[in-house]
């Protein structure tokens, strides 16, 4: 079962049709652009070796990367600029933005705050909310808060596993489903409780758990 | 905008609340949740529909959360009247039946729990509930005996009975409420329809015999206005008394007399401690700085309690105004709140009250006229529990890791940023206004000697009515939960209480008739904690339990100290081998030993409370202990199997 995000060298495999030009070269960029939010570099470099880009080429989709993240960072910083200790809401920022806070988008703001990346990795680290590794498509999270737990949490958390296949805190292996196990999401009172893609579920029976992972998977299928 | 004047804010107080015809659905998280959003917009569309003149208006939870979605009506003619599980087929009853026809939904209302003792106008509407567990279920029977009656006695068509969901009485056999008066009748029987309807509908009498005369337990101090103003209006805030506290502090108190009136109440910490809060204000503003800070400390952690999420979703403006009391009563000129980033909805809300202030002046310079300055910023938490203590709450808004230091200097002196800084709860800060509007000496009435005023708790767990209650202090936990809260699920046995999350511990039943306070929780092994209150019936394992509580310290440890980074991991370990029949006889003394190690030695209150839920259920509940230690690995195969079914 992959948990980790598709290795770089996989992705880039994928995508890459040659065509000997400028415009197809950033489409591919731009896809990549569109599936992230912004250009990982890993993948970016592995594409250019499969492509046997040249060398001038390559420092074009050097600026591009460089600028789209940096941009992206720039504004954050824009914003809280002139406030005192803003890191936890430049990073809820990023991962409003990202779904979790890539390494690319850490390194630029260590750039940017000029702040050392071992201090900001030390502050995510930290804290339970922000994440390393993108989410999936949909993410569910088990609510295990003290009443929900005797309710039978531990029970759904149980059914969630096995029909998706999946550990908690990790991805399924097609990135469709993300898992999470959270404390309280203070809806006690429709113990227990679960929430997939925002929407929360309450009341929840082992029996219903399927029904609402096929009520999920159909929203892919509209279009 | 133009700033407003302390008459502006007269004006408004003055104003009579909203229009008369009204539909309000709470919509909180949990409303939401439950389906309160559909429930609105089919309310609305309904309407339109129709093109009735009713406004259907959004507010925040009234706490009766195992009834959601909520949906509130007054419409001329009619009494007041709450209906609960509200679906959206119901809501289009709700206008069509309700609205138009003066008629009540059957099967949906929710009893008043302002109950009333004498009949005025004339009865025009009856509920009936069953109220008591066993022999089945005689509502209907009752509803069409009444019917009967009312038909023989030639008042068919004048008066309607319809079931009600929910009557606020329980265990008290069939219970009927008249509606408009609220006179309430309990333990009705047979024969008494005849008479009820004779006397009591005929005439307007109060059959004495049968009615239910106490008053409601709950006094709403801090809940004043959740479930009735519309939390993203200030308007509607301003037509509620908002800022008249903070308009007669600024503009006739002097700071000191502020703190004084806080003294007189005796109000403490509502985040657990229960610090004095006069005494917190004053070691503040004793200080001299250039620069003081305010904190409204929203970092709910514990799981099962929903408190601070239902206060700043229902009433964020009250939350600010206390906050803005608080600054004023310490010299500080900006605040912060901490809010956890699991509320989206809260957050939201509060940074709606905040903009919507400062565009009327109520924040930044010279506030209603006065040289008060005062300004409020929203930080959000990131999942960790320990940022709910100070320390560590003061490293998180400062963008840092939330690792607590050691105190003192305490944060009165040098809290955030270095400077004179208060943190206080936000049920606290939701408090402030109502006792400053109505004295010190209001609020000292309610509670012990020790323990002044009212409390919000979140009940949850195994009980039928899962949800809020504000309570003066000094109640039993028993009337609580029985009396408030319906009793146990399925009417099993209760086995104990959990009080104050996993800072806090057990207590079992035979001492649920303790009266609350501060004190009295302490000296049972517990604390009051943030205000959750967990239900455990005989069916839940207390080493279990206490596994639970463990597991989540240690995953919220933040690691800077030993005791609890090291005490906490070789604890679960211990209770992980017993709770698999591992167990060895010594290894009780050596929990105790470790637990004891962990409250002397450890940083911050974390690492300090973390052993009383182990303490506690070792104190009440040894003979679990014993039993997985003796019984080995079968009985603990045994027990596992009885907690897997419990759950289905």
């Amino acid at each position: 079962m992959t948990t980790e995000p598709i290795p770089p060298q996989q992705q880039a495999q994928s995508m890459a049709r040659w065509k000997d030009d400028e415009a197809s070269l950033l489409g591919m960029l731009d896809e990549l652009e569109q599936k992230h939010g912004y250009v990982p570099r890993d993948v970016a470099d592995e594409l250019a070796r499969i492509l046997e880009v040249k060398l001038e080429r390559l420092t074009k989709i050097r600026t591009k990367i460089e600028s789209g993240t940096r941009k992206d960072v720039e504004e954050h910083v824009k914003r809280w600029a002139k406030e005192e200790g803003n890191l936890i809401m430049i990073l809820h920022a990023i991962q409003n933005e990202h779904g979790y806070v890539p390494r690319e988008v850490a390194m630029e703001l260590s750039r940017a705050l000029d702040v050392k990346l071992a201090r900001i990795y030390e502050v995510i680290t930290f804290y339970h909310y922000f994440k390393l590794v993108p989410p999936g498509k949909h993410n569910v999270a088990v609510c295990m808060g003290t009443a929900c737990y005797l309710k039978g949490a531990p029970g759904l958390l149980g059914e969630v596993k096995s029909q998706l296949n999946v550990q908690e805190g990790k991805t399924t292996e097609d990135r469709m489903f993300h898992l999470d196990v959270v404390r309280c999401i203070g809806c006690c009172g429709l113990s227990p409780a679960m929430v997939v893609d925002g929407k929360t579920y309450g009341k929840v029976k082992p029996t219903d758990i399927s029904q609402i992972i096929i009520e999920t998977r159909k929203k892919d299928e509209q279009p | 905008m133009k700033p407003l004047t302390p008459a502006d804010l007269q004006v408004y107080a003055q104003r009579t609340a909203a229009p008369q015809n009204w539909i309000k659905v709470g919509l909180d998280t949990g409303g939401i949740a439950a389906g309160a959003g559909e429930v609105f917009d089919a309310l609305d569309k309904e309407k339109q529909r129709l093109g009735l003149p009713v406004a259907v208006q959004r507010t925040g939870s009234v706490g009766l959360a195992y009834a959601d979605p909520l949906v509130e009506i007054s419409v001329e003619g009619m009494p007041r009247v709450m209906y609960g599980r509200v679906t959206p087929e119901k809501a289009t009853d709700i206008i069509n039946l309700h609205v138009i026809k003066h008629q009540l939904v059957d099967g949906l209302v929710m009893a008043r729990r302002d109950r009333g003792k004498e009949i005025k106008a004339p009865t025009q509407w009856v509920l009936v509930s069953d109220t008591s567990p066993a022999d089945g279920d005689k509502t209907q029977f009752f509803q069409f005996s009444m019917m009967e009656e009312i038909k023989r006695q030639k008042l068919e068509g004048k008066v309607q009975v319809v079931q009600a969901i929910d009557m606020g009485v329980y265990d008290e056999g069939v219970v009927v409420q008249l509606l408009p008066s609220g006179v309430t009748y309990t333990n009705v029987l047979a024969n008494d329809v005849a008479r009820i309807v004779q006397h009591s509908i005929q005439k307007n009498e109060v059959l004495e015999d049968l009615l239910f005369a106490a008053a409601d337990k709950q006094v709403k101090v801090v809940l004043r206005n959740c479930g009735s103003v519309d939390p993203e209006s200030l308007d509607d805030a301003l037509t509620h008394q908002t800022y008249q506290a903070i308009c007669k502090a600024v503009t006739k108190m002097t700071p000191e007399q502020v703190i004084a009136e806080f003294k007189a109440s005796g109000l403490r910490g509502r985040g657990g401690a229960g610090f004095p809060t006069w005494m917190k204000w004053k070691l503040t503003r004793d200080v001299k700085a250039d620069q003081k800070y305010m904190v409204c400390n929203g970092d709910e952690g514990d799981p099962g309690a929903f408190m601070d999420r239902s206060v700043l979703e229902g009433d964020p403006h009250a939350v600010l105004e206390g906050m803005m009391i608080a600054a004023y009563a310490i010299g500080a000129t900006m605040g912060y709140f901490y809010i956890r980033a699991e509320y989206p909805m809260a957050v939201a809300r509060v940074q709606k009250a905040i903009d919507q202030a400062r565009a009327r002046g109520l924040l930044g310079q010279n506030i209603l006229g006065s040289s008060f300055c005062f300004d409020a910023k929203i930080r959000l938490g990131a999942g960790a529990f320990v940022c709910g203590e100070e320390t560590a709450l003061i490293a998180s808004i400062e963008g840092k890791r939330g690792s607590p230091s050691p105190r003192p200097p305490y944060p009165s002196v040098k809290g955030l940023f270095g400077k004179p800084t208060a943190i206080n709860n936000v049920e606290t800060l939701a408090g402030v206004p109502a006792i400053l509007l109505k004295g010190g000496e209001w609020y000292a009435q309610y509670g012990t000697e020790k323990s002044k005023g009212t409390k919000v708790f979140a009940v949850t767990g195994k009980v039928k009515n899962a949800q809020l209650v504000e309570v003066p202090m000094g109640i039993t936990l028993r009337e609580i939960v029985f009396e408030i809260c319906g009793g146990v699920l399925e009417d099993k046995a209760i086995k104990a209480v959990q009080t104050g999350g996993p800072s806090g511990g057990v207590i079992p039943e035979d001492k649920l008739d303790t009266a609350i306070s501060y004190e009295s929780l302490l000296l049972l092994g517990s604390i009051m904690g943030s205000g959750g209150m967990i239900v455990m019936d005989l069916n839940d394992c207390m080493v279990d339990v206490a596994k639970f509580y463990l597991k989540f310290c240690v995953d919220e440890s933040c690691g800077k100290c030993a005791p609890c980074r090291v005490g906490g991991y070789q604890m679960l370990q211990v209770l992980d081998r017993i709770s698999r029949g591992l167990g060895k006889p010594a290894d009780i003394e050596s929990l105790r030993r470790m637990c004891q190690a962990m409250q002397k030695a450890s940083l911050c209150g974390l690492g300090q409370t973390a052993p009383n839920p182990v303490l506690s259920t070792l104190r009440y509940f040894n003979s679990e202990y014993s039993a997985f230690i003796e019984g080995g690995v079968s009985y603990a195969k045994k027990m596992s199997a009885k907690a897997a079914s419990a759950g289905k």
